[in-house]
């Protein structure tokens, strides 16, 4: 008896290892897209950072077409608006092409998902960049964050050369709807102001002043921008 | 009690593993007889959990041989195309088989073709598919129609209704299917399901046809890993893509969304560029198994004189060249915004300037930053980085219409007036893991794969992609001079469920019974159908 159950249980196994193991390896994502770019120059060496990031972050893009590409180690260029990925497969640093990207997000090591937008900007030096979106709806609020290379007083490097340059931020902050375009914003109870009617600006300081909000900073702006949206306060943008 | 529970289970397992289709294509042709020279109209109904997006049918003759094959996008859980019967088909019974990469089981579908010059053999005998599992389907009895005599006038208009039931409009998955088409009196060709072998790399062809190949050593014909196999498509614009072998030396490319022809270019080469290898492409038919036994039967003899009358009616037709099916234009592929390889750095048209007699003169004369040439009857081509102000140590890509070129003699004798465009980029670019030294990409006024010669590392095809949308062509009104010989009166392949479906259609010139018949399938997988014979005196 043991040994017809040993039998049976031996035919039942080979039949199952049979119908379940007949499968012959693919690599994974043999047929994803991929990446087009070009091999990154380092930039020019002086104080600041022409990077967002201090390293490369974890993060994704996104294809015009809608594919999307994860677990990506990205890091966004804001000296030449570029995004990088660090290929690891032959150890290239690769600036991915703008025109074959929608979007990026970056994970930073706080959690936060920073999302990224292709967009094109028709106002001084048009072009497609990259913006930030602080906050997404019909009047979303972007940021353009560029790096910028400018003369400073003389200073030594680690190395002790003689340098005179340095990079220095430069964020600029704008409304978009994609009807009306873009409305240029800065960080500033009056510069938020000015973006409503009189009657509606009254509104607006209520608003600030009962959720204690003081537009100091970008996270100041921000909170602003939510909470009007949230109040549905008409812009006259 | 612990054994009784671990046989159970282990039967429960085992099952699972055999069991996953139980559903089978269901598959329908507009007749039973054609001729050769006709074109075959096909309404197939897919399993409503296969996960294909295309579908592979084959036209093979009862011998096995594989005539032809068309590919049908699957949309909806449902296909319609059209197979083109070859004038040289010899007369007897062939079979249409349904396929996709993970079909435990397949469908076929019987028909007899009868060569158009030399008509149907004397011997009575024909090979008819025996002992096969016929297709499941249930004739709908609550769904009436009306308005449809028993005899109709050449050429007179027939206008009917298809009631369905109200239930059953409910449980109807997707569009019916409604034809109406001459019947061949003591002959019908069944829908049966067969069991195949479905591919073991559980690949599934969701929205495009794959490729696959092997790569082997050209000298000890072991299977190759590591070696890069390039697919090209030539154009314009070309398509491009690339896989690297693994122990087993295969590869596999997807075709997305491509429609009717196209030429396909595979090369290959060894990674540390070493070893002469060898590409080859499995044959795709051989991964669609399945075939039905076949038996001696009788040829009924009313059959006979009808495909007489067809094959008299068939060649009026062809003499005064009236189309069968009309193919709309096909979805042409999303060009890609710009190309594979980069936007380039230049762009130079050689024929803007003084004709030059080489491609060493023209890369001397025009091309900035490329240098091109032949030491020792040995051409070598290098390219300047825009940004490192240097030349690449490493050589760059070269394409010739899209297509990668390894042997630079190609190219050698390329003159002014056999290039229309040279692209260059003059940094290094990156495709996925591939990394290129710039790049020179000439095109030529053919812009296809003409001028690349195939050798053992590199095959040319032209693959028969998804086939484009066919309609019946039914013209609204015949000349009275010319003769109306369709034997097809209406096909549509897709129509919207409704309580009352109306149908208008003419009869043709020839005489004989025709059925109407609508088909569908239900939200749990079964096939259902109705129909309706008439006869046109």
């Amino acid at each position: 008896m043991a040994n017809n159950t040993f039998y049976i249980i031996t035919l039942f196994a080979l039949l199952a290892a049979t119908s379940l193991t007949a499968q012959e390896a693919v690599p994974k994502n043999w047929d994803s897209e991929k990446i087009k770019g070009s091999q990154l120059i380092p930039y020019p060496s002086y104080t600041g950072n022409p990077y967002l990031t201090e390293k490369f972050v974890s993060g994704e893009i996104e294809f015009t077409d809608g594919t999307k590409i994860e677990n990506l180690f990205l890091r966004y260029s804001t000296y030449r608006d570029e995004i990088i990925y660090f290929n690891s497969a032959i150890s290239a640093q690769i600036i991915i092409d703008k025109i074959s990207l929608k979007g990026f997000k970056l994970f930073t090591k706080e959690g936060a998902n920073r999302i990224f937008r292709n967009q094109y900007y028709n106002g001084f030096l048009p072009g497609n960049r990259f913006f930030e979106v602080l906050n997404d709806g019909d009047i979303a609020l972007l940021a353009y964050r560029t790096v910028v290379l400018q003369y400073c007083s003389v200073y030594n490097n680690e190395a002790g050369v003689l340098k005179n340059m340095e990079y220095q931020q430069n964020f600029n902050y704008y409304l978009y709807n994609s009807k009306k375009g873009y409305e240029t914003i800065r960080i500033g109870k009056n510069s938020l102001l000015s973006k409503f009617d009189k009657s509606n600006q009254k509104l607006v300081k209520k608003l600030l002043r009962n959720n204690k909000i003081a537009i100091r900073d970008e996270s100041g702006l921000i909170e602003a921008w939510k909470l009007i949206q949230i109040n549905r306060i008409p812009t006259n943008f | 009690m612990k054994t009784k529970f671990f046989i159970v289970l282990l039967l429960f397992i085992s099952l699972l593993g055999n069991a996953q289709q139980k559903e089978n294509f269901g598959l329908y042709t507009d007749r039973d007889l054609y001729v050769s020279g006709e074109t075959l109209l096909l309404k197939l109904f897919a399993p409503l959990n296969d996960q294909a997006g295309i579908v592979h049918i084959d036209l093979i003759s009862c011998g096995g041989k594989t005539i032809t094959g068309i590919i049908l996008e699957i949309t909806d859980h449902q296909a319609n195309g059209a197979v083109y019967l070859p004038d040289s088909l010899s007369s007897g019974s062939y079979i249409l088989r349904t396929s996709t990469r993970s079909d435990k089981l397949q469908t076929v579908r019987e028909i007899y073709v009868a060569n158009r010059f030399a008509g149907m053999p004397e011997s009575n005998s024909v090979s008819r598919i025996g002992r096969a599992t016929p297709v499941a389907e249930t004739e709908m009895g609550n769904s009436p129609i009306t308005g449809l005599e028993e005899h109709y006038k050449r050429r007179e208009k027939v206008t009917a209704s298809i009631h369905l039931a109200d239930d059953l409009l409910a449980k109807t998955e997707g569009n019916v299917h409604v034809s109406v088409s001459k019947t061949a009196p003591g002959y019908n060709g069944g829908t049966f399901c067969i069991s195949a072998k479905p591919t073991t790399d559980q690949l599934i062809e969701k929205d495009g046809i794959i490729l696959e190949g092997v790569v082997t050593d050209l000298k000890t014909a072991a299977p190759f890993k590591n070696s890069v196999v390039m697919l090209s498509i030539p154009g314009t614009t070309p398509g491009f893509n690339y896989y690297i072998t693994g122990d087993d030396g295969r590869f596999f490319f997807k075709l997305k969304k491509y429609y009717g022809k196209i030429p396909v270019v595979l090369q290959c080469y060894d990674k540390a560029r070493t070893r002469l290898l060898k590409i080859s492409l499995v044959d795709s038919e051989s991964l669609r198994s399945g075939f039905p036994a076949f038996e001696t039967s009788t040829f009924p003899t009313e059959a006979r004189k009808e495909v007489a009358k067809n094959i008299e009616a068939v060649t009026i037709r062809k003499i005064f060249n009236q189309q069968e099916i009309i193919t709309l234009p096909a979805p042409k592929p999303q060009a890609d915004a710009y190309p594979f390889y980069g936007i380039p750095t230049n762009t130079v048209d050689p024929k803007l300037f003084i004709d030059l007699p080489d491609f060493n003169e023209i890369s001397h004369e025009l091309l900035p930053g490329v240098k091109f040439r032949t030491y020792n009857r040995i051409p070598t081509i290098e390219v300047l980085s825009a940004s490192l102000h240097n030349y690449f140590n490493e050589p760059p890509l070269v394409l010739l219409d899209g297509i990668p070129i390894q042997d630079l003699n190609i190219i050698k004798n390329l003159g002014s007036k056999k290039i229309d465009k040279v692209e260059i980029c003059l940094e290094e670019r990156h495709f996925g893991d591939l990394s290129f030294a710039g790049v020179v990409a000439i095109f030529s006024p053919k812009a296809d794969d003409s001028l690349v010669p195939e050798s053992k590392d590199l095959i040319k095809l032209t693959i028969e992609a998804i086939q484009a949308q066919t309609v019946l062509n039914s013209p609204s009104e015949q000349l009275p001079s010319e003769p109306d010989l369709r034997q097809v009166l209406l096909w549509t392949p897709s129509l919207k469920p409704a309580q009352t479906i109306t149908l208008n259609f003419r009869a043709s010139d020839i005489k004989g019974v025709y059925k109407l018949v609508l088909r569908g399938k239900t939200k749990d997988g079964s096939l259902f159908f109705k129909e309706q014979s008439f006869e046109v005196n």
